[in-house]
């Protein structure tokens, strides 16, 4: 298909070199130097800048911002990374490789994970105070947004349950008003992202055993806190 | 294939895709958001991790379809609005107008945007954008015979147009 086909073979070579689509060289037809008058003209420059500012600043507003991590070398549950972004903590893990939890935290939050100490200082001096027990709770926000709305409640939820308290996934779920759901709390408990401060490690399992926990030395290190905690294992 | 990075496709491509959509919109207003539609989908899809062969291409296919958008829009809301009032909205701002010195450049204008869009689209990416018939191909989903049909197309027809005032 030759989509000069109905222009005269001499017009169509002359268009053929305004367009560039040929090397024969042609002059161009009259048409040609309006078309090129008409549309060479391009945004007046205060147009251009202006909207090109406003552009600069949509994107900025749309991009999110980096997530600063940090580890903290020792505890008394081993050493943990945590990550902040500017809306709050975004991740706590226990012994992992850094690139692993970099990685891990650039993909939930589809934002660069930057490695810095100034911006977690308040993170990290919190969970260490809290681990060594001169701390009796958080004063942070945390930021859950790429969770899912039941994630969030699941999450919400489990930061009622007071220090020294304990809940079961039955209770958690039965307070989001989602009784028959006691299995997909447990789940999404066990992907908290920031364990310790969202303190999942307060929920048992309904017959009141430690049932489980993903960090660090997993049983142990629920039972650990806990009792850091002075718990009552009998759920309220 | 690599990821977008908006930076460096903002860098290389704001200005150019914005004058694009000033052609193709004749509205500064429209053009501007448009632009910004089409580099905040950018910004999604790099989110996503999206793969583009292709992100010159990808770009002017999504300022092309967001400045249909906005037509469409805009002719739903001027039908309203003919409903309500009969006076035409005073478009003398638009910018092709203010290149048309002459009457023969204000025919040539209307002849442009009188243009099926996917020509006019065609047309200024070739000659205006300089992007090659397998970028106007990828921008406009079509073949690049298409895409170069329908550049020769809008040719043909403004010649058609223009022509009996040629003439005269």
């Amino acid at each position: 298909m030759t989509g000069g086909r109905n222009l005269p073979a001499r017009e169509r070579r002359s268009w053929e070199a305004w367009l560039g689509d040929s090397k024969t060289p042609a002059s161009p037809p009259r048409l040609a130097q309006q078309l090129d008058a008409l549309l060479r003209a391009g945004p007046e420059p205060q147009v251009r800048n202006g909207a090109l500012a406003r552009l600069s600043k949509r994107l900025r507003q749309a991009q999110p911002g980096p997530v600063y991590y940090d580890r903290i070398e020792r505890t008394p549950v081993g050493a943990l990374w945590v990550a902040v972004s500017d809306k709050g903590l975004v991740a706590v893990e226990f012994e992992t490789p850094e690139r692993e939890f970099r990685r891990r935290v650039e993909r939930r939050l589809r934002a660069p994970a930057v490695r810095a100490e100034r911006p977690t200082v308040k993170a990290r001096r919190q969970m260490l105070e809290y681990l060594q027990g001169r701390r009796q709770s958080f004063e942070l926000p945390v930021d859950l947004r790429d969770l899912t709305p039941f994630q969030q409640s699941v999450l919400r939820a489990a930061l009622a349950v007071p220090r020294g308290h304990v809940s079961t996934y039955g209770q958690i779920a039965r307070r989001i008003g989602r009784p028959g759901a006691a299995r997909a709390v447990g789940q999404a408990l066990g992907n908290n992202p920031v364990p310790i401060v969202v303190p999942c490690h307060r929920v048992l399992g309904s017959d009141g055993s430690l049932h489980g926990y993903s960090g660090g030395r997993g049983i142990k290190t629920k039972a650990w806190l806990l009792q850091l905690e002075g718990a009552q294992l009998t759920p309220a | 294939m690599p990821a977008l990075d908006v930076e460096a496709l903002v860098r290389e491509y704001a200005r150019p895709i914005h004058a694009y959509l000033w052609r193709l919109t004749g509205d500064a207003q429209v053009a501007e958001d448009c632009l910004q539609d089409t580099f905040l989908r950018a910004v999604r899809a790099a989110a996503s991790g999206t793969q583009v062969a292709q992100p010159r291409a990808w770009l002017y296919a999504v300022a092309t379809n967001s400045a249909r958008d906005h037509a469409r829009k805009a002719s739903r809301r001027l039908q309203r609005e003919q409903l309500l009032d009969s006076d035409l909205v005073d478009r003398s701002d638009a910018p092709p107008e203010a290149a048309a010195r002459s009457d023969q450049l204000r025919r040539v204008a209307d002849a442009v945007r009188r243009l099926p869009p996917k020509q006019r689209a065609a047309l200024l990416m070739r000659k205006y954008q300089e992007l090659d018939y397998d970028e106007v191909a990828a921008a406009l989903d079509c073949s690049p015979a298409t895409a170069r049909a329908n550049v020769y197309q809008a040719l043909r027809r403004l010649r058609a147009w223009l022509s009996d005032e040629e003439e005269a």
